[in-house]
């Protein structure tokens, strides 16, 4: 006998099965996750201003693959084809992410709904990484334009940007934002796969995780700002000793 | 122990014209050991006769007195009015499910319509259909794994729990799914996993589900929604590979 199931039925017309399904969701978290993992070390490589301009320097250099180059300095083009790679994953996560939205006004209205009759921690972390999701599509996309066009990096170059050309205003915005839409992401991922059951660890992570790269981030950008109103215009390269 | 406590009570009959949603408010004195279940018929003989709500084993067994008690949905007989220490108790009907009356709601249709829909009972194997002939031994691990989720009493509390399943009205919800997943593991069962992707591999199946774990943190049986979902998600994905 035939056990297959696929058998219309007035709620669902099928037929059901959709490869694109299961490739959209895997994409998605693929994708997300790639972007969280990114942001953690993204976080840290950025933080060394804290532990001089000396570091940070040759660091960037590092990163830029200064060991293929004769001089000691890398390329900055290398942040340019990190930069776009970046771009394309984040546009594909955006496109898988998009299905979750709530798109008509009535689904909406159910979320909202839900929300003031059914206290629910977890819905009410969805719908903020949602929020936080669709601000990211702006903000990411500000973050990289900057370094496509412009990818030097450095400690007085990066200063001079964020505070001679005020960029420090787009990365106060765009600091909790991004912590807290990747590392919510990042718990989400772990939990929607079952890679670990053991949610109250995972939350403590996370939580741990948010406060800790909150405070990286804001004492890195304050070095940065520091060091920024310490430059005199224009502003020259730093030259390592 | 004698204190009185306050009822906020969703009130609506859908069969009559003239009628509009309200609350409306009732006291009573707290007797020991009182659940909402014992306070709700108490209400009804002796204040308002016109209130209707659903009970049938007052012992968390049928599933029937599910409602929405101070904004989490759980089984009315199982929820001892002690638990409020202000005294004040809001009860509203589950949302997502067709009213019946006041605090009742037909998750029985629901439930129907869910079990044709996901064909959920069992298929059994080409050679098995023979009554007269005795069935295979069961291994014990596998009898308590599904025995485990066998112990759904189809109360309704993981769909009205479910923000997706209240955004998307054709999304299964996480009691088919756990259906599923109990039909999946089940030995005597045909059905392989490309059949169970015809009916829940897509976005009202399980890549639907935003794991927002409503299901999981409100199940009055503590059921293991988040490992069972993230288990078909794996399975289902495994598929398209
Ligand atoms: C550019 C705009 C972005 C949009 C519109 C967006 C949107 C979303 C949305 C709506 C979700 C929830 C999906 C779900 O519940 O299944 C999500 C999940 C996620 N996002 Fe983003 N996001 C963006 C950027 C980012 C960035 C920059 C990161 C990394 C820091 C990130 C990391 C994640 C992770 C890890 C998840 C969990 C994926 C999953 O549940 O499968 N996202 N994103
Ligand atoms: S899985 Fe739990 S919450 Fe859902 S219907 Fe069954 S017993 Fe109720
Ligand atoms: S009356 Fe049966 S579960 Fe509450």
């Amino acid at each position: 006998m035939s056990a297959k199931t696929r058998v219309p039925t007035a709620i669902n017309g099928g037929p059901y099965g959709q490869a694109w399904s299961a490739k959209a969701d895997c994409l998605q978290s693929i994708t997300g996750l790639i972007l969280g993992v990114f942001l953690l070390f993204h976080m840290h490589f950025e933080a060394s201003i804290l532990l001089g301009k000396e570091t940070f320097f040759h660091m960037v250099q590092f990163l830029e693959g200064s060991m293929f180059s004769s001089t000691d300095h890398g390329f900055p083009i290398v942040t340019k084809i990190i930069s776009v790679i970046m771009l394309v994953i984040v546009a594909i996560h955006a496109a898988t992410a998009l299905r979750r939205f709530p798109t008509q006004l009535g689904q909406w209205r159910a979320m909202r709904g839900f929300m003031s009759s059914i206290k629910h921690k977890d819905t009410q972390l969805w719908f903020w990484q949602m929020i936080t999701g669709f601000l990211l599509f702006f903000l990411v996309s500000a973050h990289l334009a900057t370094m496509i066009l412009n990818p030097e990096i450095g400690p007085h170059l990066s200063a001079e940007r964020v505070y001679h050309d005020n960029a420090w205003l787009l990365y106060v915005v765009f600091l909790p934002i991004v912590l807290f839409h990747g590392i919510v992401g990042l718990y989400r991922v772990i939990l929607k796969w079952g890679v670990s059951s053991n949610r109250p660890l995972i939350r403590t992570i996370a939580h741990v995780l948010i406060v800790y790269l909150l405070c990286l981030g804001t004492l890195s950008l304050v070095t940065y700002i520091n060091i920024g109103m310490e430059l005199v215009l224009p502003v020259q390269p730093f030259i390592p000793n | 122990m004698s204190r009185q406590i306050s009822f906020n009570i969703f009130r609506y009959d859908p069969q009559d014209g003239q009628d509009k949603p309200k609350m409306e408010r009732y006291q009573l004195t707290e007797t020991p050991g009182m659940t909402v279940f014992i306070a709700l018929n108490q209400l009804r003989e002796q204040q308002d006769p016109s209130l209707q709500f659903d009970f049938v084993c007052r012992a968390g067994i049928c599933g029937s007195c599910a409602m929405v008690i101070n904004g989490f949905p759980t089984l009315a007989c199982r929820t001892l009015t002690a638990n409020y220490p202000d005294g004040e108790i809001t009860l509203m009907p589950l949302p997502g499910f067709e009213l019946i009356g006041d605090l009742s709601v037909n998750t029985g249709k629901f439930m129907r319509e869910l079990a044709e829909r996901l064909k959920l009972w069992l298929h059994p194997k080409a050679d098995d259909h023979d009554m007269h002939r005795l069935e295979n031994p069961m291994a014990p691990e596998e009898a308590a794994r599904i025995y485990e989720l066998e112990r759904c009493v189809e109360c309704g509390v993981c769909v009205s729990a479910c923000a997706t399943k209240q955004m998307r009205e054709t999304f299964v919800g996480a009691v088919g799914m756990m259906k599923i997943a109990r039909f999946e593991m089940d030995s005597r069962d045909a059905r392989t996993a490309d059949d169970f992707y015809h009916v829940i591999g897509n976005q009202d199946g399980v890549f639907g589900c935003m794991t927002l774990l409503g299901c999981q943190d409100n199940c009055p049986k503590d059921l293991p929604h988040m490992q069972q979902i993230a288990y078909l998600r794996r399975k289902m994905a495994a598929t398209i590979l």
